[in-house]
């Protein structure tokens, strides 16, 4: 089987709408997540949202993009899907290739117009140019026409953990010989229909979210997208390379449909299967880009996970305290912190972080630093149970 | 690929116990809507809150996983899983402006509340993904297995599909054009000769892994094509049959997903014209009805075709010369668009009797 190499990235957040200015963001320690709120919803401006600077108006003008039926969501993912495209420098004739996968990941999908679906599902009398991109496929068959892809194309809705299974499933396509090259990744935007769900839950914070502080009160909402080009190992002689994908591993916590076990099952042996299939022993990893949601049940179990599968984890910090809960592109994002990490070989700090949490006595990490890494872990868990950790490695 | 060894499907018609598919059950209202079991073995507490997609889905998965020690994962393909569900939540949004509102709607508003309700009713802690690429989830599905399956060879995995006709697709579905205007019942749907087609709905389940040995089919290659051009599905079938499919024998029957829709038969008209004139040709769109996952249908069929090396008079289209089914092709598309072509063959085993 082949090895799978990372080629090209692209991202687009809260924290900027390229990969370089979200690394100057990283490094300065800055936080996207405001109170802004551009988006029609009764709690836009009220509570603090990771929200991307551009608005759907001026996304459109920057890509161009005139089409009915063009959706935020597929206005973000567009807008990383180029820049990592361009980034690997891949050719038209290889993007067109029958080789060349596209694997996207939403879990917003067109459902982000919420009132026009809401209007178009109730009213027998109009109907909206929508109605075909409100499903979450709609997103990857519009790029996939735009672009005129001719090889394998995959949408997957696993929730929170969406697009780190995307990549997973890609760096698979290529291992397995269904792909030469697979560009995969996600995107969701801020939506009344998410904000509303987190809502009824009471895990949406109404003040910047703290990861792995013990007063910690909940999430934030985020939106962004991002994409990397994977291509295998013998494809990529004389071109520049960030990283390898090394090991992932899907499970389920099987707990709870919207929380996670207090053993955190599926949190460690997502994590471990990650490292069985990287062939590492877990003293080998040097950081992880933790899931670290800030609600009161992921970052204790996901704290206690780390714990039981690492004794002491490695240095770890949560970019949500960045961005916010970016939900199905926050994989594909946090993949692409993670690229930046041991490119730049670097840490970035967690943000709003004041006090452990009682009985773990975990700190993220609280300062830039150059460090020298050669492997990395991100974890991605969603409702559902559905839990992924992939690793990446210095090539 | 990889085996298939036992099935389970609900359906419109008369496939989940006892199954029966000579006698074809007649749609109403344009529909064919699935007859659902009663789902023994599933709390009522967990019941109540499940909608129709996810209770087919784990109705026809449980059978197949209940009591069973090796489960590996489950891999479900679901185009519109969650929609029913996003629909009640973001109607609770609107009437109550953003007020206090009840998170249940939200929570099973994902489109992998099948496959996580399988994980908890099962405790089953492996893999477990949802495709939902509309019309080529299910065979995203089943390339996901076939990958899983080769990394980890004693592996088992649940593979399956489901889709339900619910109030809100419908719609949207019918204001597009995909559903005929005029009155059809599903024993006209080829005669119909216009626009549209007649929806249904479906859970279809398989287990499957590496063994052989009693295995009712053998899923042998499968390819998916995104392409509106004719020209260019017909050189990418060509291909598939030429380096996939023809290995490992003839043909001697193939499956299509013809609709009664006559501005995409044309598709289906041209993978026949691929076939050697001794191919029989049989239908399965009428007893499922359209819908994004309905290929899973045809699999089910097909493991059946295999197993009883008999098929319904109404599935024929066309009756081949060759006698009995070794080496079955399964052509769908979802409008016209994304189509998935899947080679099911005999197990070495030969017919052995085993019923689905």
């Amino acid at each position: 089987m082949s090895r799978v190499f990372i080629t090209g990235i692209g991202v687009i957040s809260a924290i900027g709408n390229r990969v370089a200015e979200n690394h100057a963001a990283l490094m300065m320690g800055k936080c996207g997540i405001s109170r802004s709120g551009g988006f029609p919803s009764k709690y836009s401006g009220i509570l603090p949202y990771g929200e991307v600077s551009l608005s759907t108006e001026e996304l459109k003008e920057r890509l161009h993009i005139n089409d009915a039926g063009i959706t935020r969501t597929m206005l973000l993912a567009i807008n990383a899907f180029d820049e990592a495209v361009q980034d690997a420098g891949l050719t038209s004739s290889q993007l067109t290739s029958g080789n060349t996968a596209l694997i996207g990941a939403t879990t917003v999908g067109g459902m982000c117009l919420t009132d026009e679906l809401y209007s178009d599902a109730n009213d027998v009398n109009k109907h909206s140019p929508f109605l075909s991109s409100y499903d979450c496929a709609s997103a990857f068959l519009y790029m996939q026409q735009r672009y005129r892809m001719n090889g394998l194309i995959n949408t997957i809705n696993t929730a929170c953990s969406s697009s780190a299974n995307a990549i997973m499933y890609g760096a698979r396509l290529i291992k397995n010989g269904f792909a030469t090259k697979a560009i995969v990744g996600g995107t969701d935007c801020l939506s009344k229909f998410t904000i509303n769900g987190f809502n009824s839950l009471h895990i949406l914070s109404s003040d910047v979210c703290m990861p792995f502080d013990e007063n910690r009160s909940g999430l934030n909402l985020g939106e962004g997208a991002a994409f990397l080009v994977l291509e295998r190992e013998t494809d990529t002689v004389n071109k520049k390379v960030y990283a390898e994908i090394t090991g992932y591993c899907n499970t389920n916590d099987a707990y709870h449909p919207s929380s996670l076990s207090g053993a955190g099952d599926g949190p460690y042996l997502a994590m471990k299967g990650a490292l069985a299939e990287a062939k590492l022993s877990p003293g080998q990893i040097g950081f992880i880009n933790a899931h670290g949601t800030a609600t009161e049940n992921n970052d204790i179990v996901e704290s206690n996970a780390m714990i039981r599968l690492f004794g002491t984890p490695p240095a770890f910090e949560s970019t949500k305290s960045n961005i916010g809960h970016t939900l199905g592109a926050s994989g594909a994002i946090e993949a692409v912190y993670c690229i930046l990490n041991l490119t730049y070989q670097e840490v970035f700090p967690s943000l709003h972080f004041k006090q452990p949490i009682t009985g773990t006595g975990l700190q993220p990490v609280l300062s830039f630093k150059k460090t020298a890494l050669t492997h990395v872990m991100s974890n991605s868990f969603g409702f559902g149970g559905n839990c992924t950790s992939l690793i990446f490695s210095k090539t | 690929m990889f085996y298939i060894h036992q099935t389970c499907c609900i359906s419109p018609q008369q496939t989940y116990t006892d199954p029966d598919i000579n006698m074809l059950v007649e749609s109403a209202g344009n529909k064919l809507t699935v007859i659902e079991p009663s789902c023994e073995g599933i709390p009522m507490k967990v019941l109540r809150r499940m909608n129709k997609g996810v209770r087919i889905g784990v109705g026809a998965a449980l059978p197949l996983i209940q009591g069973l020690q090796e489960l590996s994962g489950i891999i479900i393909g679901t185009a519109n899983g969650g929609m029913e569900e996003s629909i009640l939540f973001l109607n609770q949004i609107i009437e109550y402006n953003e007020g206090i509102l009840m998170p249940g709607n939200f929570v099973q508003s994902t489109a992998n509340a099948a496959a996580s309700q399988l994980s908890l009713l099962s405790h089953n802690k492996g893999y477990n993904m949802t495709h939902v690429h509309r019309g080529t989830a299910f065979e995203n599905a089943v390339i996901d297995a076939a990958m899983m399956l080769k990394e980890n060879r004693r592996h088992s995995y649940l593979l399956g599909a489901v889709d339900e006709i619910s109030g809100y697709n419908y719609k949207f579905e019918q204001i597009e054009g995909w559903y005929k205007k005029e009155v059809v019942s599903n024993k006209h749907l080829y005669k119909s000769d216009s626009p549209g087609t007649i929806p249904g709905e479906g859970a279809v389940m398989f287990l499957v892994n590496n063994v052989k040995h009693n295995a009712l089919a053998k899923l042998a290659a499968i390819t998916t094509i995104h392409s509106e051009n004719a020209m260019t599905v017909k050189h990418i079938m060509e291909d598939f049959l030429t380096n996939h499919v023809l290995a490992e024998g003839n043909i001697d029957l193939l499956l299509t997903g013809e609709d009664g829709d006559n501005r995409f038969e044309h598709f289906y008209l041209q993978c026949e014209a691929l076939m050697d004139s001794n191919v029989t040709v049989a239908r399965f769109k009428h007893m499922s009805g359209t819908y994004p996952t309905a290929s899973a249908f045809a699999l089910w069929l097909a493991c059946r075709a295999l197993t009883s090396q008999t098929l319904p008079g109404h599935m024929i289209k066309k009756q081949g010369s060759q006698t009995g089914y070794k080496n079955i092709l399964i052509y769908n598309h979802d409008k016209g668009k994304q189509h998935s072509l899947m080679q099911v063959t005999i197990t070495a085993d030969g017919v052995h009797g085993k019923t689905l």
